[in-house]
């Protein structure tokens, strides 16, 4: 029979009493029942990632029962034929045996509703108040109310005023958050412009910065491969590593994005969030806890040691590409220029490798390389350290290569980890050769990793704001790439196209570091 | 031309599959087949309805032994020998008898996890009795029952009914239905109730809160068997209920009272007997919540008994 802390209902942080029947369940973080409103339900977002996200998590019991969905965009839809555009946008990006169907979806298909709206209209707003509170009535989400941006980022700062027109950056019944999607401004004023938005309106805690590639399992197991086992920490440092490679390629163009791209590029794109979090997660102390600030301050401490480069370093501490025609895959492909939507002159990088040092006590002398770029050969994200050499080699004459150990942390496509190291070849010969230990999550744990926006969006439900991102560090990682970013600017490159689509990139990234691994 | 690297495949854990009759055998090889599938896995199947001239071998990882009349100290031998090193042992027991039969007693030395099931045989709750005196013997087994582990669905919604405001009407509860197929589902569903709630039995019929007021209960056989059907929890204001859907996989919920409740829906997600398995390797062993739920169904049983 249960102890008194077992059988009593205890009050939780929020004042609200604890549950004593979610101790021990599968989902004893349970989300609070709330409305979710997807500004920019009608785009691409929303259809391939958000809804198929929200609709797996109704089926396998992680989103809330009592829930809701409103979709806000300026695509004028009636409810039913919004209902109806959600349940095709199901069928075709939802697995088979997950489609839209029978009871579960009648019954999630009458939680949403769609409020064709003009962003700056405000009486849109008042309407969406007023179908929150009719949610509240109908469907039992309690005030709580979770706003997605999942528009353009030019109309973040339009939402965010609005909603505070309206009254609904915060109800006196329950919570508000606010997620906003990558990319969090378009450089270090635009992001500090957009956080002074936001914060006008919503405290820290409220929000959300997205970033996808934190929601990946291989990426949240960097933690659990550094601090949940004793062998690693204590050779990762400068004492043994030689360096710390991070490479996210991309065998893909530019596909439908080329107007969006042609103004953003590899740096903004890439480096500044997804490459420049992993370097975090790599190079950070160990939390005291697994509290979302524990982890989130240790990242930015990290990323306040990193200084950012000179401008007059730029050169010698970055390079840029930017692909021409290739082959990928054994067909041929066109280059950036031709590309739908880019200028034929373009100056954008579509690859982007720098080399930056994180100045404290563990990593002083080490270089990182981070590298990011479009159609190379294959699609790649990897962080590869590299141990030094051995100190003093006794094979004697022999001409045996002796490679340093590496150990991979592979992100995509495979997901798993990977160490190089040397053994002997059988035989009376002295002879070495690199052999490898893989773990990949597939064969390891026989399961698929739940996506990253279920995960995230899941979190985001709960409170938990471990996978997202910080304003500081944001703000860090604007600081660290704004001289690289501001050189290149301003600096036409008429090298460009410099790398053919389907190679290793431009040689001025082989002249930065000639040992990257190979894609 | 590309050159792939092979899929190499390691075993991660040993499945030892320990069962007497020949029909349940056969299922079990089958969702056994799809666990290894899921979790690479040495397994060695243990069948006490062929005589020992049996045995059986695919490929590295699949091993099968005839062990009619084989004793104890032997079968215990077999599996040392035949553990992958350096890995966890994993017994799936599949038979009765767990309080008196030597071999039970002798296989789960030196195991990780040991995974019962004590409504396969739908010997009406004598299993999960058997279970509640082994368990009361040996408290340090890391046992754990997929008959326990089937009800998450149904615990999930439950916890639902008593999220937020409504957490204060579980101090007001008089009153449990509940209709399954098979006893131990049922025992342990209550149990689960009793142990979270701190309720204690009382009567054959009836339990008491802390502050001792009356809770009845009424467990009557319904539906299909290993599967509850419904359970209703009344308060003197409401009355929570949560019902399956026999035409889908799914759990009507509804709230009659003061603060009705439009009716909700939650998906079962039946995950299988070899998910079960699964999920009994993976959070099974320190499952004090179960362990909890087991505890309190014995106690209830006893009062039954008496």
């Amino acid at each position: 029979m249960p102890d008194e802390a077992t059988a009593t209902a205890t009050v939780s942080g929020d004042g609200a009493a604890a549950n004593p029947l979610r101790e021990g369940l599968a989902t004893e973080r349970i989300a609070n029942p709330c409305s979710v409103v997807f500004f920019g339900a009608s785009g691409d977002l929303f259809k391939r990632m958000l809804l198929p996200a929200v609709y797996s998590m109704r089926l396998n019991g992680t989103l809330p029962t009592d829930f809701a969905l409103i979709g806000f965009a300026r695509t004028a839809y009636t409810d039913d034929a919004f209902r109806e555009y959600c349940r095709k946008q199901l069928e075709l990006f939802m697995p088979d045996g997950s489609k839209p169907q029978g009871a579960m979806w009648d019954d999630f298909a009458r939680r949403i509703s769609y409020i064709t709206a003009d962003f700056n209209n405000t009486s849109h707003f008042k309407d969406l108040k007023k179908r929150l509170e009719q949610n509240d009535r109908d469907f039992g989400t309690r005030g709580n109310h979770l706003f997605y941006l999942s528009t353009p980022p030019s109309v973040f700062p339009v939402i965010i005023k609005q909603l505070k027109a309206a009254g609904l950056e915060k109800d006196p019944q329950g919570w508000t958050r606010i997620v906003v999607e990558k990319p969090f401004g378009t450089d270090l004023a635009s992001a500090r412009t957009l956080q002074r938005a936001i914060e006008a309106v919503f405290p820290e805690n409220e929000i959300y910065r997205i970033d996808h590639y934190l929601g990946k399992e291989p990426v949240q197991d960097i933690i659990a491969l550094r601090f949940a086992n004793t062998i690693f920490e204590p050779i990762w440092n400068r004492n043994y590593v030689q360096n710390v490679q991070i490479t996210s390629a991309e065998s893909l163009g530019v596909e439908e994005r080329g107007g969006y791209y042609d103004s953003a590029g590899a740096l903004r794109d890439m480096i500044q969030n997804h490459v420049i979090n992993l370097l975090a997660l790599v190079a950070m102390e160990p939390p005291i806890s697994s509290n979302a600030d524990d982890i989130r301050g240790e990242k930015y401490k990290v990323l306040s040691a990193i200084d950012p480069p000179a401008h007059t370093d730029v050169w010698s501490m970055s390079a840029r590409g930017q692909y021409g025609p290739g082959a990928i895959d054994g067909r041929a492909v066109k280059g950036y220029r031709q590309e739908p939507d880019v200028a034929p002159d373009s100056n954008t990088e579509t690859f982007a490798a720098a080399m930056l040092f994180v100045q404290n006590w563990r990593w002083a002398g080490v270089p990182f390389y981070l590298r990011s770029g479009k159609r190379l050969p294959r699609k790649v994200s990897e962080i590869a350290v590299t141990f030094k050499p051995i100190p003093h080699r006794f094979y004697g004459e022999s001409t045996d290569q002796i490679e340093p150990n590496v150990l991979v942390i592979k992100i995509e496509p495979d997901e798993g980890i990977s160490m190089r190291f040397e053994a002997k070849v059988p035989g009376p010969e002295e002879h070495v050769r690199s052999v490898y230990m893989d773990f990949n999550y597939g064969s390891g744990f026989g399961v698929q990793s739940p996506p990253a926006y279920e995960r995230l969006i899941g979190d985001a439900i709960l409170g938990d704001q471990t996978l997202f991102t910080r304003w500081d560090a944001v703000e860090r990682a604007w600081e660290i790439v704004t001289p690289i970013l501001e050189v290149w600017q301003n600096t036409k490159d008429f090298t460009f196209p410099n790398y053919a689509a389907g190679s290793q990139g431009p040689e001025s990234a082989r002249k930065l570091f000639p040992d990257w691994r190979h894609i | 031309m590309t050159l792939e690297r092979v899929d190499a495949r390691v075993a991660t854990q040993t499945l030892v599959v320990f069962f007497e009759n020949s029909s349940i055998g056969e299922l079990a090889r089958d969702r056994i087949r799809r666990l290894a599938s899921k979790h690479p896995s040495r397994v060695v199947i243990l069948d006490a309805a062929q005589s020992e001239s049996m045995h059986r071998i695919e490929g590295s990882d699949w091993v099968e032994l005839g062990v009619s009349g084989t004793p104890p100290e032997a079968l215990r031998s077999a599996v040392d020998t035949l553990r992958v090193a350096d890995t966890p042992v994993v017994l799936l027991w599949i038979a009765p008898g767990i309080g008196t039969d030597p071999r039970f007693e002798m296989l789960c030395d030196g195991v990780q996890t040991v995974v019962y099931n004590s409504s396969l045989l739908d010997l009406g709750h004598e299993a999960l009795c058997e279970l509640v005196d082994y368990v009361a013997r040996h408290p340090a087994i890391p046992i754990t029952d997929i008959a326990y582990l089937r009800l998450a669905p149904w615990q999930e919604c439950v916890a639902i009914f008593f999220d937020g405001k409504d957490v204060a009407e579980l101090a007001a509860v008089r009153r449990v239905e509940i209709g399954c197929g098979s006893d131990p589902e049922a025992f342990y569903l209550l149990g689960w109730l009793a142990s979270r709630l701190g309720w204690t039995p009382s009567e054959n019929d009836a339990l008491v809160d802390r502050s001792g007021n009356r809770i009845n209960f009424e467990i009557r056989r319904e539906g299909d068997p290993r599967r509850i059907a419904r359970i209703a929890i009344s308060s003197s204001r409401a009355t929570f209920s949560a019902e399956i859907d026999k035409s889908e996989p799914t759990i009507l919920l509804s709230v009659t009272g003061p603060d009705r409740h439009a009716t909700r829906y939650r998906a079962i997600n039946d995950p299988g007997i070899a998910a079960l398995v699964e999920r009994a390797i993976l959070r099974g062993r320190k499952d004090k919540v179960f362990h909890d739920a087991l505890a309190a169904a014995g106690e209830i049983l006893a009062k039954q008994r008496n």
